[in-house]
């Protein structure tokens, strides 16, 4: 993307370290995504990924420096943020609709947009016929579908999403990559995205994080300008894409 | 569940995923009607019936004919109560003076001890305060203050009240307390990530979460109340299902004693397959486990 369209920096990492006990996890991080960015994040299993969206989303204090959103500290309850955890977490009490539409409930929508944009999600992810059972009547891939669209719901201006599609079967996911890529464009909403998937990273992504071994800190950035939609033979989608598990050979 | 059907016919490009239930339903043989679970319920009780009716006309027991009435005996003992005044109320009555007891002791005590409960694990000063009295008083059986509450109280209907209160106050209130202690971090992580106050939290997790277990708390009560009522009509009363067992036992009527025995038994089912209903109705999302 061109460097003009770029007018702010919507999330600013400063020095950010996380230690548990003894273990540190995080160790000094510093970078910043622009506002509308892409951005993918790898990592080995176990680096610190799942616990540093915990920290930006203020689920887990940092031990030491601080995230800024907006040039502000980060708080959920002033930010527009939404958060796909790693695992499916369901409301067990709560019809699929009702799960669903929670996140509008809580940011205060009034009931006629809230049933409206309900309708609209819960066709696009497929969920429509499903909308009246409760999560413990149907599987773990449906469960993370419904974390999808809580959170593609609220229209976000950033969205964490923690490994969200590897539950999903190839068909789905390379279908909901396509879902997430528009709601993206659409909204101009920043995006952070983990995933272990790499061609998944160099297909959604505007730019990657390669993340090292504990103490994590950032081995390598990798930019993706490629037209969409993308294309997985392209020749330079490939070249990324080896580029990209090169850095990652972790062992 | 009906919408299961919906889900199943016609599944969408996207999602294709099924939730319709098929039974598995094999050829009828021997070996499954021996293995049928409806038939083994059968076995065992007619077992039990004729094992207790045999015992009773052979007098293996001893102890003459007051020893043990057969289970035909403590049917007619019980058609006999509920036609003839005992103590100017007939079965019906004494069943009622009986579930009045319990209802009123359970309720007062639910009404207070839940929310207390729930008071308790959402408020650290709260529970510093209760905690301890709770401790000192939670070992002392229920039926030890039934002396002293008649004492108080007289031999009316505070004293057994009073009693069932004492009884039931306990597991509501653990329950509920542990009920919200127990629920799943990661359901707050839900509210909280989306910018939800405390008060949502509470609300949209720690009640919904906790509501199980206090059920489970409800239905623990139950079974304490009918005890404690049972235990002080025994001590003093002149109405309900223990005066009908001291009757019986006075008059040296086995029938009279076991069939008091076994109302006792049937209305606290009754009370129990209440609240069971009333969790179905507020909890209609608990997975359901199939054979208990
Ligand atoms: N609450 C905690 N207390 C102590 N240690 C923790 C805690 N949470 C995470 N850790 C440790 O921090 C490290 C990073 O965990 P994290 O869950 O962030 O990894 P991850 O990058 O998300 O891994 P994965 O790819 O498997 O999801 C791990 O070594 C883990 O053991
Ligand atoms: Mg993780």
């Amino acid at each position: 993307m061109q460097d003009a369209a770029r007018p702010r920096t919507k999330i600013e990492v400063c020095n950010l370290t996380k230690r548990f006990g003894e273990l540190l996890v995080l160790d000094d991080i510093s970078f910043s995504v622009a506002e509308g960015e892409f951005v993918a994040i790898v990592g080995p299993t176990g680096c610190g990924k799942t616990t540093f969206l915990n920290t930006l989303s203020c689920l887990l204090p940092a031990s030491n420096g601080q995230i800024l959103i907006d040039g502000t500290p980060a708080n959920p309850k002033r930010h527009n943020i939404s958060y796909v955890f790693q695992e499916p977490t369901c409301l067990p009490w709560r019809t699929v609709r009702e799960n669903v539409a929670y996140g509008m409930e809580v940011k205060g929508r009034p009931q006629k947009d809230i049933d409206e944009r309900l309708d609209h999600i819960l066709n696009l992810v497929g969920l429509t016929q499903c909308a009246n059972l409760y999560p413990n009547q149907i599987s773990a891939s449906m469960q993370q579908r419904i974390a999808v669209s809580r959170a593609f719901a609220v229209d976000p201006d950033l969205l964490l999403m923690d490994e969200p599609y590897g539950q999903l079967d190839v068909k789905l996911r390379f279908y909901l990559e396509d879902e997430l890529v528009s709601l993206w464009r659409k909204l101009q909403s920043t995006v952070l995205f983990i995933t272990h998937n790499i061609e998944e990273a160099v297909y959604v992504s505007e730019r990657i994080l390669v993340l090292s071994n504990k103490p994590t800190r950032i081995k390598a950035e990798v930019k993706v300008d490629l037209p969409r939609p993308r294309d997985f033979m392209d020749p330079e989608f490939v070249r990324i894409r080896e580029h990209v598990t090169d850095l990652i050979r972790w062992w | 569940m009906s919408q299961e059907a919906t889900c199943n016919a016609a599944s969408s490009s996207i999602a294709n995923e099924t939730v319709g239930q098929v039974v598995d339903r094999g050829p009828l043989n021997l070996a499954r009607i021996l293995t049928n679970r409806w038939f083994l319920h059968t076995v065992s009780i007619v077992a039990f019936f004729s094992l207790w009716d045999w015992l009773a006309r052979s007098n293996v027991l001893g102890g003459g004919s007051s020893a043990l009435a057969r289970p035909l005996e403590v049917l007619e003992q019980l058609a006999v109560l509920t036609r003839e005044e005992l103590a100017e109320l007939t079965l019906w009555g004494h069943v009622w003076a009986s579930t009045q007891r319990v209802v009123v002791g359970f309720s007062i005590a639910a009404a207070i001890a839940v929310p207390l409960g729930l008071f308790m694990a959402l408020n650290r000063y709260v529970n510093a305060i209760v905690k301890p009295l709770f401790d000192l008083l939670k070992p002392m059986p229920p039926i030890s203050w039934i002396s002293i509450s008649i004492l108080w109280f007289g031999i009316g209907e505070t004293s057994k009240v009073f009693i069932i209160v004492l009884g039931t106050f306990v597991p509501c209130l653990l329950n509920a307390y542990n009920g919200v202690r127990l629920v799943e971090p990661e359901l707050y992580d839900v509210v909280r990530m989306l910018g939800g106050r405390r008060r949502d939290e509470i609300l949209h997790v720690c009640f919904p979460a906790s509501f199980p277990a206090i059920f489970a708390g409800l239905q623990i009560s139950l079974s304490i109340a009918w005890t404690c009522v049972l235990a002080a009509e025994l001590v003093s009363a002149r109405s309900g299902l223990g005066y009908i067992i001291v009757q019986g036992m006075n008059l040296s009527q086995p029938a009279m004693v076991i069939g008091g025995m076994a109302v006792i038994a049937a209305a606290a089912w009754g009370t129990t397959l209440l609240v069971t209903a009333l969790e179905r109705k507020l909890c209609p999302w608990k997975r359901k486990i199939a054979g208990l």
